[in-house]
Protein backbone atom coordinates (compact mmCIF):
# COMPACT_ATOMS: atom_id res chain seq x y z
CA UNK A 1 0.00 0.00 0.00
CA UNK A 2 1.43 3.28 -0.92
CA UNK A 3 1.07 6.45 1.05
CA UNK A 4 -0.08 10.25 -0.09
CA UNK A 5 2.38 12.46 -0.30
CA UNK A 6 1.57 15.49 2.59
CA UNK A 7 3.01 18.47 3.04
CA UNK A 8 3.27 19.08 6.30
CA UNK A 9 3.35 15.16 7.48
CA UNK A 10 5.09 12.56 6.98
CA UNK A 11 3.97 8.63 6.62
CA UNK A 12 5.92 5.56 6.71
CA UNK A 13 5.29 1.93 7.30
CA UNK A 14 8.67 0.30 9.08
CA UNK A 15 7.59 -3.62 9.47
CA UNK A 16 4.34 -3.78 11.61
CA UNK A 17 4.64 -0.10 12.24
CA UNK A 18 2.99 3.09 10.94
CA UNK A 19 5.00 6.03 11.42
CA UNK A 20 3.20 9.44 11.51
CA UNK A 21 5.64 12.22 11.62
CA UNK A 22 4.94 16.00 11.96
CA UNK A 23 6.80 17.92 8.98
CA UNK A 24 6.68 21.66 9.49
CA UNK A 25 10.38 21.84 11.70
CA UNK A 26 10.88 25.16 10.37
CA UNK A 27 7.61 26.42 12.17
CA UNK A 28 8.36 23.81 15.07
CA UNK A 29 5.80 21.55 13.48
CA UNK A 30 2.91 23.92 14.90
CA UNK A 31 -0.45 23.24 13.08
CA UNK A 32 -1.66 25.29 10.22
CA UNK A 33 -4.83 24.80 8.55
CA UNK A 34 -3.16 22.72 6.04
CA UNK A 35 -1.44 20.34 8.33
CA UNK A 36 -5.23 19.91 10.31
CA UNK A 37 -6.84 18.36 7.21
CA UNK A 38 -3.80 16.56 6.71
CA UNK A 39 -3.44 14.63 10.22
CA UNK A 40 -7.36 13.35 8.92
CA UNK A 41 -6.06 11.74 5.81
CA UNK A 42 -2.71 10.74 8.12
CA UNK A 43 -5.26 8.77 10.15
CA UNK A 44 -7.39 7.39 7.97
CA UNK A 45 -4.45 5.50 5.86
CA UNK A 46 -2.77 4.24 8.83
CA UNK A 47 -6.21 2.93 10.15
CA UNK A 48 -6.70 1.62 6.70
CA UNK A 49 -3.31 -0.55 5.82
CA UNK A 50 -3.88 -3.80 7.00
CA UNK A 51 -0.80 -4.50 7.40
CA UNK A 52 0.23 -1.35 10.11
CA UNK A 53 -0.90 -2.68 13.65
CA UNK A 54 0.94 -0.27 15.68
CA UNK A 55 1.04 3.29 14.82
CA UNK A 56 4.20 5.64 16.35
CA UNK A 57 3.57 9.37 16.45
CA UNK A 58 6.70 11.67 16.37
CA UNK A 59 8.40 15.00 15.28
CA UNK A 60 10.55 16.27 12.84
CA UNK A 61 13.53 18.49 14.38
CA UNK A 62 13.50 19.64 17.99
CA UNK A 63 9.90 19.79 18.85
CA UNK A 64 7.51 17.05 18.64
CA UNK A 65 4.48 19.93 17.91
CA UNK A 66 3.62 23.42 19.26
CA UNK A 67 -0.07 23.39 19.02
CA UNK A 68 -1.47 26.25 16.14
CA UNK A 69 0.35 28.06 14.27
CA UNK A 70 0.15 31.62 15.63
CA UNK A 71 1.95 33.11 12.45
CA UNK A 72 -0.62 31.72 10.16
CA UNK A 73 -3.78 32.97 12.74
CA UNK A 74 -1.96 36.71 13.33
CA UNK A 75 -1.94 36.42 9.34
CA UNK A 76 -4.43 34.97 7.30
CA UNK A 77 -7.20 37.74 8.36
CA UNK A 78 -9.04 34.57 9.80
CA UNK A 79 -7.40 33.70 12.89
CA UNK A 80 -9.13 31.50 15.15
CA UNK A 81 -12.70 32.63 13.36
CA UNK A 82 -11.29 29.54 10.37
CA UNK A 83 -12.07 27.02 13.60
CA UNK A 84 -14.94 28.11 15.33
CA UNK A 85 -17.21 25.77 13.69
CA UNK A 86 -15.19 22.62 14.28
CA UNK A 87 -14.69 23.33 17.72
CA UNK A 88 -18.48 24.42 18.60
CA UNK A 89 -19.36 21.52 16.96
CA UNK A 90 -16.67 19.10 18.67
CA UNK A 91 -16.20 17.81 14.96
CA UNK A 92 -12.28 18.00 15.34
CA UNK A 93 -10.34 15.12 12.98
CA UNK A 94 -6.67 15.70 14.20
CA UNK A 95 -5.79 12.81 16.65
CA UNK A 96 -6.02 8.78 16.31
CA UNK A 97 -9.27 9.38 19.32
CA UNK A 98 -10.65 12.13 17.10
CA UNK A 99 -10.44 9.85 14.10
CA UNK A 100 -11.62 6.11 15.98
CA UNK A 101 -8.69 4.61 15.57
CA UNK A 102 -8.27 1.60 17.45
CA UNK A 103 -5.17 0.17 16.90
CA UNK A 104 -2.44 1.14 19.76
CA UNK A 105 -1.10 4.83 19.00
CA UNK A 106 2.41 5.44 20.65
CA UNK A 107 3.68 9.61 20.91
CA UNK A 108 6.85 9.56 21.13
CA UNK A 109 7.79 13.21 21.98
CA UNK A 110 11.07 14.12 20.90
CA UNK A 111 11.73 17.58 21.79
CA UNK A 112 9.31 20.47 22.82
CA UNK A 113 5.94 19.75 23.34
CA UNK A 114 3.61 22.83 23.66
CA UNK A 115 0.22 23.78 24.14
CA UNK A 116 -2.22 22.70 21.26
CA UNK A 117 0.85 19.37 21.35
CA UNK A 118 -0.55 18.23 24.11
CA UNK A 119 -3.76 16.78 22.30
CA UNK A 120 -1.75 14.32 21.00
CA UNK A 121 0.01 13.13 24.73
CA UNK A 122 -3.58 13.28 25.80
CA UNK A 123 -5.31 11.03 23.08
CA UNK A 124 -2.29 8.65 22.47
CA UNK A 125 -2.49 5.32 24.60
CA UNK A 126 0.86 5.26 25.23
CA UNK A 127 3.94 8.16 25.54
CA UNK A 128 7.63 7.74 25.30
CA UNK A 129 9.59 10.66 25.60
CA UNK A 130 13.06 11.58 24.93
CA UNK A 131 15.16 13.02 27.77
CA UNK A 132 15.52 16.35 26.11
CA UNK A 133 11.72 16.72 26.04
CA UNK A 134 9.66 19.39 27.39
CA UNK A 135 6.17 20.08 27.86
CA UNK A 136 4.43 23.77 28.67
CA UNK A 137 0.80 24.93 28.12
CA UNK A 138 1.08 28.68 27.03
CA UNK A 139 -2.53 29.25 26.10
CA UNK A 140 -3.16 31.73 28.93
CA UNK A 141 0.02 33.38 28.22
CA UNK A 142 -1.36 34.56 24.67
CA UNK A 143 -5.01 35.35 25.65
CA UNK A 144 -5.89 32.22 24.92
CA UNK A 145 -8.22 29.34 27.21
CA UNK A 146 -7.29 25.90 26.98
CA UNK A 147 -9.68 23.17 27.36
CA UNK A 148 -9.36 20.11 25.78
CA UNK A 149 -6.57 18.61 25.66
CA UNK A 150 -6.25 19.91 29.31
CA UNK A 151 -9.09 18.03 30.24
CA UNK A 152 -8.21 15.12 28.28
CA UNK A 153 -5.06 14.99 30.06
CA UNK A 154 -6.96 15.02 33.64
CA UNK A 155 -8.31 12.45 33.30
CA UNK A 156 -5.53 9.97 32.71
CA UNK A 157 -3.03 11.58 35.03
CA UNK A 158 -2.92 13.43 38.16
CA UNK A 159 -5.03 16.60 37.93
CA UNK A 160 -3.10 19.48 39.88
CA UNK A 161 0.05 18.83 37.78
CA UNK A 162 -2.10 19.96 34.93
CA UNK A 163 -4.05 22.60 36.26
CA UNK A 164 -0.40 24.42 36.99
CA UNK A 165 0.59 23.94 33.66
CA UNK A 166 -2.41 25.15 32.60
CA UNK A 167 -2.19 28.29 34.76
CA UNK A 168 1.50 29.05 34.98
CA UNK A 169 1.84 29.39 30.98
CA UNK A 170 4.79 29.74 29.14
CA UNK A 171 6.96 30.69 32.40
CA UNK A 172 7.87 26.99 33.42
CA UNK A 173 8.42 23.95 31.64
CA UNK A 174 8.20 20.39 32.96
CA UNK A 175 10.87 18.25 32.60
CA UNK A 176 11.03 14.65 31.08
CA UNK A 177 11.36 13.52 34.27
CA UNK A 178 9.11 14.73 35.94
CA UNK A 179 6.46 13.60 33.45
CA UNK A 180 8.04 10.15 34.01
CA UNK A 181 7.12 10.72 37.81
CA UNK A 182 4.04 11.59 37.26
CA UNK A 183 2.56 8.58 34.78
CA UNK A 184 1.93 10.59 31.81
CA UNK A 185 4.80 9.05 30.05
CA UNK A 186 6.19 5.75 30.45
CA UNK A 187 9.42 5.86 29.37
CA UNK A 188 12.02 8.60 29.24
CA UNK A 189 14.59 7.97 26.11
CA UNK A 190 18.45 8.92 26.52
CA UNK A 191 20.26 9.31 24.94
CA UNK A 192 17.28 11.44 23.29
CA UNK A 193 18.76 10.24 19.83
CA UNK A 194 17.61 6.84 20.50
CA UNK A 195 13.74 7.84 20.79
CA UNK A 196 13.16 6.28 17.29
CA UNK A 197 14.93 3.29 17.52
CA UNK A 198 12.76 2.99 21.16
CA UNK A 199 9.93 3.54 19.82
CA UNK A 200 10.17 0.93 16.86
CA UNK A 201 10.96 -1.39 19.55
CA UNK A 202 8.09 -1.04 21.65
CA UNK A 203 5.67 -1.02 18.94
CA UNK A 204 7.46 -4.34 17.46
CA UNK A 205 6.49 -5.92 21.18
CA UNK A 206 3.24 -4.65 20.76
CA UNK A 207 2.41 -5.52 17.22
CA UNK A 208 2.93 -9.18 18.48
CA UNK A 209 -0.40 -9.33 20.06
CA UNK A 210 -3.78 -9.68 18.45
CA UNK A 211 -5.04 -7.07 16.71
CA UNK A 212 -8.64 -7.76 17.98
CA UNK A 213 -8.14 -8.22 21.46
CA UNK A 214 -5.83 -5.11 21.44
CA UNK A 215 -8.55 -2.91 19.61
CA UNK A 216 -11.65 -4.31 22.75
CA UNK A 217 -9.09 -3.72 25.15
CA UNK A 218 -8.88 -0.20 23.93
CA UNK A 219 -12.26 0.42 23.11
CA UNK A 220 -13.22 -0.98 27.04
CA UNK A 221 -10.55 1.48 28.62
CA UNK A 222 -10.71 4.65 26.70
CA UNK A 223 -14.87 4.19 27.22
CA UNK A 224 -14.44 3.98 31.04
CA UNK A 225 -13.74 7.86 31.00
CA UNK A 226 -16.90 8.35 29.88
CA UNK A 227 -18.70 6.49 32.48
CA UNK A 228 -18.42 5.24 36.19
CA UNK A 229 -16.68 2.52 37.39
CA UNK A 230 -19.56 -0.21 37.37
CA UNK A 231 -21.12 0.81 34.28
CA UNK A 232 -17.53 0.84 32.60
CA UNK A 233 -17.56 -2.65 33.59
CA UNK A 234 -20.73 -3.38 31.90
CA UNK A 235 -20.21 -1.64 28.80
CA UNK A 236 -16.37 -3.27 28.89
CA UNK A 237 -18.19 -6.87 28.80
CA UNK A 238 -19.50 -6.13 25.27
CA UNK A 239 -15.91 -5.61 24.19
CA UNK A 240 -14.65 -8.66 26.17
CA UNK A 241 -17.48 -10.95 24.66
CA UNK A 242 -16.43 -9.77 21.24
CA UNK A 243 -13.60 -12.42 21.44
CA UNK A 244 -15.16 -15.25 22.59
CA UNK A 245 -15.46 -17.37 19.32
CA UNK A 246 -12.69 -14.89 17.89
CA UNK A 247 -10.02 -17.09 15.54
CA UNK A 248 -7.70 -15.31 18.00
CA UNK A 249 -8.91 -16.44 21.12
CA UNK A 250 -7.98 -20.34 19.91
CA UNK A 251 -5.14 -19.24 18.18
CA UNK A 252 -3.59 -17.52 21.47
CA UNK A 253 -3.07 -20.41 23.90
CA UNK A 254 -2.66 -22.96 20.85
CA UNK A 255 0.76 -20.70 19.67
CA UNK A 256 1.56 -20.50 23.29
CA UNK A 257 1.48 -24.28 23.72
CA UNK A 258 3.37 -25.11 20.33
CA UNK A 259 6.07 -22.13 21.45
CA UNK A 260 5.11 -20.02 17.97
CA UNK A 261 4.40 -16.60 17.58
CA UNK A 262 1.05 -16.43 16.75
CA UNK A 263 -0.65 -16.05 13.42
CA UNK A 264 -3.84 -13.32 14.41
CA UNK A 265 -6.29 -12.29 12.42
CA UNK A 266 -5.51 -8.65 10.04
CA UNK A 267 -6.90 -6.09 12.03
CA UNK A 268 -10.24 -4.45 10.15
CA UNK A 269 -12.15 -1.51 10.74
CA UNK B 1 -8.41 -20.36 64.81
CA UNK B 2 -7.83 -21.84 60.97
CA UNK B 3 -11.22 -22.23 59.49
CA UNK B 4 -11.57 -25.33 57.80
CA UNK B 5 -13.50 -26.25 54.83
CA UNK B 6 -11.06 -24.75 51.94
CA UNK B 7 -9.13 -26.47 49.49
CA UNK B 8 -7.31 -24.17 47.26
CA UNK B 9 -7.49 -20.89 49.75
CA UNK B 10 -6.70 -20.55 53.60
CA UNK B 11 -8.53 -18.61 55.85
CA UNK B 12 -7.15 -17.39 59.36
CA UNK B 13 -7.10 -14.64 61.88
CA UNK B 14 -4.64 -12.90 63.48
CA UNK B 15 -5.68 -10.36 66.39
CA UNK B 16 -8.38 -7.86 64.53
CA UNK B 17 -6.92 -9.36 61.20
CA UNK B 18 -8.81 -11.47 58.48
CA UNK B 19 -6.18 -13.13 56.11
CA UNK B 20 -7.60 -14.64 52.44
CA UNK B 21 -4.43 -16.78 51.03
CA UNK B 22 -4.71 -17.41 47.63
CA UNK B 23 -3.01 -21.68 47.94
CA UNK B 24 -2.96 -23.28 44.83
CA UNK B 25 1.27 -22.26 44.84
CA UNK B 26 2.13 -25.41 42.36
CA UNK B 27 -0.84 -23.25 39.95
CA UNK B 28 0.88 -20.02 41.05
CA UNK B 29 -2.36 -19.50 42.48
CA UNK B 30 -4.28 -19.22 39.50
CA UNK B 31 -8.10 -19.59 39.92
CA UNK B 32 -9.74 -22.49 39.21
CA UNK B 33 -13.48 -23.31 39.43
CA UNK B 34 -13.05 -24.81 43.02
CA UNK B 35 -11.28 -21.29 44.28
CA UNK B 36 -13.88 -18.99 42.50
CA UNK B 37 -16.90 -20.63 44.14
CA UNK B 38 -14.45 -20.55 47.40
CA UNK B 39 -13.37 -16.83 47.06
CA UNK B 40 -17.04 -16.07 47.33
CA UNK B 41 -17.41 -18.06 50.31
CA UNK B 42 -14.47 -16.51 52.21
CA UNK B 43 -15.02 -13.22 51.52
CA UNK B 44 -18.88 -13.46 52.49
CA UNK B 45 -17.01 -15.48 56.05
CA UNK B 46 -14.97 -12.65 56.84
CA UNK B 47 -17.07 -9.88 56.40
CA UNK B 48 -19.85 -11.61 58.60
CA UNK B 49 -17.02 -12.40 61.29
CA UNK B 50 -17.37 -9.11 63.56
CA UNK B 51 -13.99 -10.18 65.03
CA UNK B 52 -12.53 -9.32 61.82
CA UNK B 53 -11.94 -5.88 60.84
CA UNK B 54 -9.67 -5.81 58.51
CA UNK B 55 -8.91 -8.56 55.95
CA UNK B 56 -5.32 -9.11 54.04
CA UNK B 57 -5.25 -10.28 50.84
CA UNK B 58 -2.12 -12.81 49.45
CA UNK B 59 -0.54 -15.61 47.94
CA UNK B 60 1.09 -18.31 48.73
CA UNK B 61 4.57 -19.16 47.73
CA UNK B 62 5.91 -17.47 44.62
CA UNK B 63 3.10 -16.06 43.04
CA UNK B 64 0.50 -13.76 44.34
CA UNK B 65 -2.23 -14.16 41.69
CA UNK B 66 -2.07 -15.09 38.01
CA UNK B 67 -5.86 -15.09 36.88
CA UNK B 68 -8.05 -17.79 35.71
CA UNK B 69 -6.57 -21.00 35.30
CA UNK B 70 -7.55 -22.01 32.12
CA UNK B 71 -6.29 -25.68 31.93
CA UNK B 72 -8.28 -26.65 34.25
CA UNK B 73 -11.41 -24.74 32.98
CA UNK B 74 -10.98 -26.10 29.27
CA UNK B 75 -11.44 -29.69 31.20
CA UNK B 76 -15.06 -28.40 33.17
CA UNK B 77 -17.60 -27.53 30.65
CA UNK B 78 -19.69 -26.70 33.17
CA UNK B 79 -17.69 -24.12 35.65
CA UNK B 80 -16.70 -22.51 32.00
CA UNK B 81 -20.16 -22.22 31.15
CA UNK B 82 -20.78 -20.54 34.83
CA UNK B 83 -18.01 -18.45 34.36
CA UNK B 84 -18.64 -17.40 30.75
CA UNK B 85 -22.24 -16.27 32.38
CA UNK B 86 -20.64 -14.57 35.28
CA UNK B 87 -18.54 -12.21 32.88
CA UNK B 88 -20.86 -11.80 30.69
CA UNK B 89 -23.36 -10.35 33.07
CA UNK B 90 -20.50 -8.78 35.28
CA UNK B 91 -21.49 -10.94 38.00
CA UNK B 92 -17.92 -12.05 39.20
CA UNK B 93 -17.47 -12.83 42.81
CA UNK B 94 -13.90 -12.99 42.94
CA UNK B 95 -13.09 -9.88 44.84
CA UNK B 96 -13.98 -7.88 47.97
CA UNK B 97 -15.97 -5.23 45.71
CA UNK B 98 -17.79 -7.85 43.54
CA UNK B 99 -18.97 -9.18 46.96
CA UNK B 100 -19.58 -5.69 48.74
CA UNK B 101 -17.42 -5.87 51.80
CA UNK B 102 -16.78 -2.58 53.32
CA UNK B 103 -14.25 -3.34 55.95
CA UNK B 104 -10.74 -2.26 54.66
CA UNK B 105 -8.67 -4.35 52.35
CA UNK B 106 -5.06 -4.65 51.94
CA UNK B 107 -4.09 -6.64 48.93
CA UNK B 108 -0.12 -7.93 49.68
CA UNK B 109 1.39 -8.62 46.47
CA UNK B 110 4.17 -10.78 47.10
CA UNK B 111 5.27 -12.21 43.78
CA UNK B 112 4.01 -11.97 40.17
CA UNK B 113 0.30 -10.69 39.79
CA UNK B 114 -0.93 -11.53 35.76
CA UNK B 115 -3.85 -10.85 33.70
CA UNK B 116 -7.14 -11.68 36.31
CA UNK B 117 -4.93 -11.69 39.07
CA UNK B 118 -4.82 -7.38 38.74
CA UNK B 119 -8.66 -7.49 40.03
CA UNK B 120 -7.37 -8.42 43.21
CA UNK B 121 -5.18 -4.58 42.92
CA UNK B 122 -7.56 -2.86 41.59
CA UNK B 123 -10.49 -3.78 43.78
CA UNK B 124 -8.92 -3.54 47.19
CA UNK B 125 -8.56 -0.22 48.96
CA UNK B 126 -5.03 -0.52 50.31
CA UNK B 127 -1.96 -2.33 47.84
CA UNK B 128 1.33 -3.14 49.30
CA UNK B 129 4.23 -5.00 47.62
CA UNK B 130 7.10 -6.84 48.12
CA UNK B 131 10.58 -5.51 46.27
CA UNK B 132 10.30 -8.59 43.85
CA UNK B 133 6.55 -8.07 42.94
CA UNK B 134 6.18 -7.91 39.54
CA UNK B 135 2.86 -6.38 37.53
CA UNK B 136 1.84 -7.74 34.20
CA UNK B 137 -0.99 -7.97 31.87
CA UNK B 138 -0.72 -10.79 29.21
CA UNK B 139 -4.47 -11.12 27.84
CA UNK B 140 -3.78 -9.65 24.22
CA UNK B 141 -0.81 -11.43 23.73
CA UNK B 142 -3.19 -14.56 24.28
CA UNK B 143 -5.97 -13.28 22.23
CA UNK B 144 -8.22 -11.97 25.24
CA UNK B 145 -9.55 -8.50 25.39
CA UNK B 146 -8.15 -6.83 29.11
CA UNK B 147 -11.38 -5.17 30.49
CA UNK B 148 -12.52 -4.87 34.22
CA UNK B 149 -9.37 -5.51 36.09
CA UNK B 150 -7.73 -2.09 33.74
CA UNK B 151 -10.77 -0.25 33.85
CA UNK B 152 -10.81 -0.20 37.65
CA UNK B 153 -7.05 -0.13 37.51
CA UNK B 154 -6.93 3.21 35.14
CA UNK B 155 -9.90 4.80 37.58
CA UNK B 156 -7.46 4.67 40.28
CA UNK B 157 -4.32 5.67 38.95
CA UNK B 158 -2.32 7.49 35.68
CA UNK B 159 -4.29 5.60 32.91
CA UNK B 160 -1.10 5.72 30.49
CA UNK B 161 0.67 3.64 32.22
CA UNK B 162 -2.72 1.34 32.45
CA UNK B 163 -2.70 1.46 28.98
CA UNK B 164 0.88 0.19 28.14
CA UNK B 165 0.86 -2.90 30.48
CA UNK B 166 -2.81 -3.86 28.58
CA UNK B 167 -1.14 -3.07 25.48
CA UNK B 168 2.19 -4.47 25.77
CA UNK B 169 0.64 -7.78 27.12
CA UNK B 170 3.36 -10.35 28.21
CA UNK B 171 6.37 -8.97 26.97
CA UNK B 172 6.94 -6.12 29.68
CA UNK B 173 6.10 -5.74 33.19
CA UNK B 174 5.81 -3.30 35.75
CA UNK B 175 8.33 -3.80 38.97
CA UNK B 176 7.42 -3.12 42.67
CA UNK B 177 9.52 -0.01 42.28
CA UNK B 178 7.35 1.77 39.29
CA UNK B 179 4.26 0.67 40.61
CA UNK B 180 4.79 2.72 44.21
CA UNK B 181 6.03 5.67 41.90
CA UNK B 182 2.63 5.36 40.17
CA UNK B 183 0.44 5.10 43.01
CA UNK B 184 -0.40 1.54 41.89
CA UNK B 185 0.87 0.44 45.49
CA UNK B 186 1.77 2.67 48.33
CA UNK B 187 4.16 0.39 50.28
CA UNK B 188 7.27 -1.86 49.01
CA UNK B 189 8.45 -4.22 51.42
CA UNK B 190 11.97 -5.21 51.49
CA UNK B 191 13.54 -7.78 52.44
CA UNK B 192 10.41 -9.64 50.84
CA UNK B 193 10.10 -12.04 53.37
CA UNK B 194 8.70 -9.18 55.93
CA UNK B 195 5.55 -8.50 53.50
CA UNK B 196 2.85 -10.53 55.75
CA UNK B 197 4.62 -8.68 58.70
CA UNK B 198 4.02 -5.28 57.58
CA UNK B 199 0.43 -6.13 55.74
CA UNK B 200 -0.11 -7.41 59.63
CA UNK B 201 1.32 -4.16 61.26
CA UNK B 202 -0.69 -1.75 59.00
CA UNK B 203 -3.97 -3.98 58.91
CA UNK B 204 -3.97 -3.61 63.16
CA UNK B 205 -3.36 0.44 62.48
CA UNK B 206 -6.48 0.77 60.25
CA UNK B 207 -8.33 -1.46 62.66
CA UNK B 208 -7.98 0.92 65.70
CA UNK B 209 -10.38 2.62 64.10
CA UNK B 210 -14.25 2.29 64.43
CA UNK B 211 -15.68 -0.38 62.18
CA UNK B 212 -18.59 1.97 61.17
CA UNK B 213 -16.54 5.02 60.13
CA UNK B 214 -14.40 2.99 58.13
CA UNK B 215 -17.40 0.94 56.18
CA UNK B 216 -18.72 4.44 55.30
CA UNK B 217 -15.82 5.91 54.29
CA UNK B 218 -14.95 2.97 52.10
CA UNK B 219 -18.45 3.40 50.40
CA UNK B 220 -18.56 7.18 50.27
CA UNK B 221 -15.33 6.75 48.32
CA UNK B 222 -16.18 3.90 46.18
CA UNK B 223 -19.19 5.19 45.08
CA UNK B 224 -16.91 8.21 44.39
CA UNK B 225 -15.69 6.11 41.38
CA UNK B 226 -19.61 5.79 39.95
CA UNK B 227 -19.63 8.90 38.57
CA UNK B 228 -17.01 9.86 35.27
Amino acid sequence: MSYPELQTLKLERRGPVGWLINNRPERLNAMNALMREEFEVAWKVLDDDPEVRVIVHTGEGRAFQTGVDVNELATDGLGMERYRESVEKWDLHFTSWHNEVWKPVITAVNGLCAGGGFHWVADADIVIAASDAQFFDPHVSVGQVVAIEAIGLMKKMPVEAVMRMAFVGRHERMPAARAYELGMVSQVVDPPERLRDEAQALAEKIARNSPAAMAATKRALWGALETGLTEACRRGARELVSMWGHPDQEEGPRAFAEKREARWQAPSR
Amino acid sequence: MVASGYETLRVERTGPVGWLVFDRPEAANAMDARMMAELERAWRELDADPDVRVVVNTGAGRAFQTGLDLVQLSGDPAALREQARRTRDFALRFTAWHNEVWKPVIAAVNGVCAGGGLHFVADADVVIASSDATFLDPHVSVGQASVYETIALAKKSPMEPVLRMALVGSRERVDAARAYQLGIVSQVVDPPERLRDEAQALAEKIAQHPPDRLAATKRALWNALETP
